[in-house]
């Protein structure tokens, strides 16, 4: 996998000072952080499923919402214990996920987009109707019992699951199968032509992308302790994952990392100046100048200035 | 009965126009447009901002709503489009970043909450237990002269063949001497300007919100994708059965299902049939 000591150096390090961050800055600032963890597992996955294989899901809150909806309807409907009803909640997102596979083998580009936006607005407008009594309708559930209590737990418990997803999603696309995926969104009919099945290397990006949100969906849900349809499968939540991905940089892992938490900083530096959603005007406006100068985001910026420099220093 | 009919053909009057702006964009060289609901959204303030807040005349007001909208269309495929020279995976993701930015920026401007548009032409006219508004008539009537003078601008000017010759093949229409940067300016502005258009309509037929871009982009969509694209009888038919499902549904089974055909339909046929119903072979 090509792994060298300055890969442990690093990771240690960023464990190192992450571990530290509640003795080093503020409660307030601590529940800033965990919303960035949260919204860098979310990243993560969805930089499997779309970044690297180049389907773009649109409908990514759909399976961050299954795996959320599962877990609150099994504790508070039928008391369900926590550590059951998130593995079955993952799971259920995987077994959902496969809705994607079947449109992924007939079309490409745009037109998956389109597909999986629809999906989200199916499950939006399905969830208020189908059983109120179990989703809570349109006003959604609250009251799911939290996993953790106080700011500083719930860091400690967003990071650990974030890191946990981080780092096992870094070896995997170290792996063969990484390079193969990432090969599917440069040229998919090529990889094809090396004798590889795309159907299922498609069905395994999509499967761990899902296992991923249902994941984060499911642990979420446990932090907030409260789900509403509006909040969840909303275009605006699509848009500030998509961008946490591709303003980081996406087909790497520390990318989706940093866009989230670069993200979630500016978005609460603006609270103070605009309060309201007047914000996403200036964090749009930012992300979009940084995706039309650099589509694959931060990272590659940095990367070739840190190119620039050792050649100009060698030189 | 005569209810549901009579309001199932303005809906899906409007619904026609809607769709018209996303279509031309979608049929030349198959950009997803997802800001297209913006131009709905601006121009719908646009004309709520010159005619109700300045108390200009309407036809003004409408007017000025088409102009900026088709203003927005270039200045999109100039600093957008065309510096990502098209491609399928960038362009949808830039122009969902622009929708939510321009939402923000109507925000920023007008306010979160919601506001009523008076009605373009006031009155109501009464018809078997059905009551229909003259401006959602007006939006109907208009939406019909609009595709008919769109279709034949599409298939007898020269400029409009000129449109399909670039949607079939753009290194064939270079060849045979057609400009084909020039006609994507000119669709990009009949977009906007037929999008601020739908805006005005549509926001006197429901309210004006930040959000209301989404909605209509959605509608659009599926008006495309089942209608196949470069159709525009395809997208006529479908805009009809649409707009009659949801009034049906509405009616008949529950208003808060009304959204859940038109996503099926999507779903469906582009898992079963992607070139859509009436379009032409491709993919």
């Amino acid at each position: 996998m090509g792994l060298r000591w300055y890969h442990f150096a690093l990771w240690a390090g960023f464990i190192i000072l992450m571990y530290a961050m509640p003795d080093l800055v503020s409660k307030g600032t601590l529940r800033t952080f965990i919303f960035a963890n949260f919204l860098a597992i979310f990243a993560i996955s969805w930089d499997v499923l779309s970044g690297r294989t180049g389907y773009i899901s649109f409908g990514h809150p759909f399976l961050i919402g299954i795996g959320a909806y599962t877990t609150a309807i099994l504790t508070k409907r039928f008391d369900v214990a926590i550590e059951i009803s998130i593995p079955i909640a993952v799971v259920v997102t995987m077994i959902g996920s496969t809705l994607f596979i079947l449109p992924a083998l007939r079309i490409r580009g745009s037109y998956f987009a389109l597909v999986t936006l629809a999906f989200m607005e199916l499950i939006y407008q399905l969830v208020q109707v189908i059983r109120p009594d179990l989703t809570g309708g349109t006003r959604g559930m609250s009251g799911i019992e939290t996993l953790t209590r106080g700011a500083v737990n719930g860091y400690y418990m967003s990071l650990s699951l974030m890191l946990a997803v981080a780092i096992s999603m870094w070896l995997l696309m170290r792996t063969r199968v990484g390079t193969a995926l990432s090969a599917i969104g440069m040229n998919e009919d090529s990889v094809q032509g090396s004798g590889l099945s795309t159907t299922r290397l498609k069905l395994f990006a999509f499967l761990t992308g899902a296992f991923v949100a249902g994941l984060g969906g499911a642990f979420y849900v446990h932090y907030l302790g409260s789900i509403a349809p509006r909040a969840l499968f909303d275009i605006n939540f699509v848009f500030t994952i998509i961008v946490a991905a591709l303003i980081g940089g996406s087909s790497t892992i520390i990318g989706p990392m940093v866009g989230a938490f670069f993200l979630t900083y500016l978005l609460e530096y603006l609270r103070p100046f605009l309060p309201g959603a007047e914000r996403y005007f200036i964090y749009g406006g930012i992300a979009l100048i940084i995706y039309i100068y650099q589509p694959k985001g931060i990272y590659a910026v940095v990367m070739q200035a840190w190119e620039r420099l050792r050649s100009g220093k060698s030189a | 009965m005569t209810q549901i009919i009579i309001q199932g053909l303005l809906l899906s009057g409007l619904y026609a126009l809607i769709a018209m702006g996303f279509t031309l964009i979608f049929s030349i060289g198959r950009i997803l447009n997802l800001a297209y609901g913006t131009y709905l959204l601006i121009g719908g303030y646009v004309y709520f901002y010159f005619s109700q807040m300045l108390g200009m005349p309407k036809l003004v007001g409408v007017l000025l709503a088409v102009i900026v909208g088709a203003a927005m269309g270039l200045a999109k495929y100039r600093m957008i489009v065309k510096p990502l020279k098209g491609d399928h995976v960038t362009i949808p993701i830039a122009t969902l970043i622009l929708a939510v930015v321009l939402q923000s920026g109507v925000i920023l401007v007008f306010g979160d909450s919601s506001k009523i548009l008076l009605p373009i032409v006031p009155g109501v006219e009464r018809v078997a237990g059905a009551t229909i508004p003259f401006s959602n008539l007006l939006a109907a009537v208009a939406s019909w002269a609009i595709l008919i003078s769109l279709y034949f601008f599409i298939n007898k000017t020269h400029t409009g063949r000129a449109m399909q010759a670039v949607s079939m093949d753009a290194k064939g229409a270079a060849v045979s001497g057609i400009d084909s940067d020039r006609i994507n300016m000119i669709t990009w502005g009949i977009s906007g300007g037929l999008g601020a258009l739908a805006g005005v309509f549509f926001a006197s037929y429901t309210q004006l919100t930040p959000s209301m871009w989404v909605a209509p982009l959605i509608i659009s969509v599926a008006i495309v994708i089942v209608g196949g694209i470069g159709s525009i009888v395809g997208t006529l038919i479908v805009a009809h059965i649409i707009g009659f499902m949801e009034i049906i549904v509405t009616a008949l089974i529950a208003p808060e299902l009304r959204g859940v055909f038109t996503m099926v339909l999507i779903i469906g046929v582009l898992v079963i049939r992607p070139q859509g119903l009436f379009g032409r072979e491709e993919i």
